[in-house]
């Protein structure tokens, strides 16, 4: 029987699967078969060119410029590491800090930070030549109670932002306040609350000036925000002054 | 070191000037200006994907900011050769948005049927004019539109609503056999107008 003339049973499933209708045992089988059917393969290829034209067929929206904002802040803050680490990784050979992954060091400060290191030294990089000023990074060091999130504080021309990684969201009702720390016991309230979205990500500009701060910290409260911090510090962020 | 961060209008204007393919090669480098063109060029694209799927502004912006970290992280990811970076960017953007919509209280009520299968094929709001969007747009809405109206719904179900063909099939009270070969015959019909354009319009 020459392939053409066969009709495998599954065929019916690659529309399903393009359209990513199938259960996840289906989907799993299905997978599985694609690898021995070219029969299949060919339908899945001949199909998905028409499922990634449909998101052309939605009702034009504009995104707005905080969400903008918000991956750009993130997307600067980690490439600022990167290229931190990337100053260090350039000993050994230029080709190996071409295959350094950006995941590898952010994922590294976070495992520092659960770790309970505390000694992490702020990094200070120096903008282009255009005269943009400088920018500090500044490793913070997350809690049990936010164990595993990644945090760091940025500080550029006298602006700070504070960016968050792999953080769970603040419990209902509650919201994250920042508080800026001149030493042990002394905690000041911020207007800067912030959540973060469903995987965990936030970033809030810290509006005070950091002259003569030495942490960064950060507190569940109730929504609207606190005078007084109502729990321990799940962040904090030490600061070189 | 300078020549990863070069923050001119310069630079910016000449990363404005190349293809999304040779943008993503830079973002695989971890360039944080050569993304920000991306993310100009398909922000729009990928938060009004989400919002027709997930239905609500902030839970867009969510799965959008989401999907796009996921494009800056795994940029050294991306394949050329199979697809373009707004299809991929659009499938991290589908991908996220219906997991959501799966996990969320939402889908449940929807597949209780308690907010019915029409409420659910509508999208929630038209925000700009017709007259922003593109022609092929148009040609793929109305390629949708003239489909039997079963074969649009199951489409739509699943793609749109994330719901699968078993789920789907108990929605409409028809049997699942049924429910795939309506998604099959009606992507082939898709299929046969989108090559129809290429045809004419080269």
């Amino acid at each position: 029987m020459r392939e053409s003339d066969f009709d495998c049973p599954h065929r019916a499933d690659a529309a399903a699967y393009v359209l990513g209708a199938l259960e996840d045992g289906e989907l799993h089988r299905f997978r599985e078969h694609l690898d021995s059917c070219a029969q299949c393969r060919a339908e899945v290829a001949e199909l998905q060119p028409v499922v990634d034209e449909l998101p052309a067929s939605v009702a034009p929206a504009v995104a707005s410029d905080a969400l903008r904002e918000r991956v750009l802040a993130t997307v600067r803050t980690e490439a600022e590491l990167l290229s931190a680490a990337g100053n260090e990784a350039d000993r050994p050979a230029t080709s190996q800090r071409r295959s350094y992954r950006r995941n590898d060091l952010v994922l590294g400060v976070g495992a520092a930070a659960a770790a309970g290191v505390t000694a992490l030294v702020a990094v200070l990089i120096a903008v282009g030549s255009s005269g943009q000023g400088k920018v500090a990074v500044y490793p913070g060091k997350a809690e049990a109670a936010a164990r595993g999130a990644q945090v760091s504080l940025r500080q550029r021309d006298g602006r700070a932002e504070l960016v968050v990684a792999k953080m769970p969201p603040p419990a209902l009702g509650k919201i994250y306040e920042v508080w800026l720390s001149r030493g042990k016991g002394d905690a000041r309230p911020t207007n800067a609350l912030f959540s973060v979205t469903s995987t965990g990500s936030g970033a809030v500009d810290v509006p005070n000036s950091l002259h003569g701060i030495k942490e960064v910290m950060v507190t569940s409260e109730p929504s609207g925000g606190s005078v007084h911090p109502t729990g321990a510090p799940l962040i904090r962020v030490a600061l070189r002054s | 070191m300078a020549r990863l961060r070069r923050t001119s209008v310069d630079s910016k204007e000449k990363l404005r000037r190349l293809a999304d393919e040779e943008l993503m090669e830079l973002v695989a480098a971890n360039n944080a200006e050569a993304f920000e063109v991306v993310l100009e060029r398909h922000a729009d694209a990928a938060f009004a994907l989400a919002y027709r799927i997930c239905g609500r502004r902030s839970a867009a912006e969510d799965i959008a900011q989401e999907a796009f970290l996921a494009v800056w992280r795994s940029g050294a990811r991306y394949d050329r050769a199979r697809a373009s970076v707004r299809t991929w960017t659009l499938g991290i953007v589908h991908n996220r948005a219906v997991d959501a919509l799966r996990r969320s209280g939402v889908h449940e009520r929807r597949r209780a049927g308690a907010e019915g299968i029409e409420e659910t094929l509508q999208a929630t709001e038209r925000t700009e004019s017709e007259a922003v969007e593109k022609a092929t747009s148009r040609e793929i809405r109305g390629a949708l539109d003239e489909l039997p109206s079963e074969q649009r719904k199951v489409i739509e179900l699943a793609y749109f609503g994330g719901f699968t063909h078993v789920e789907i099939a108990s929605m409409l009270g028809a049997p699942v056999g049924t429910v795939k070969g309506r998604m099959r015959l009606g992507l082939g019909k898709l299929r046969e107008q989108l090559q129809g354009w290429e045809t004419v319009g080269a």
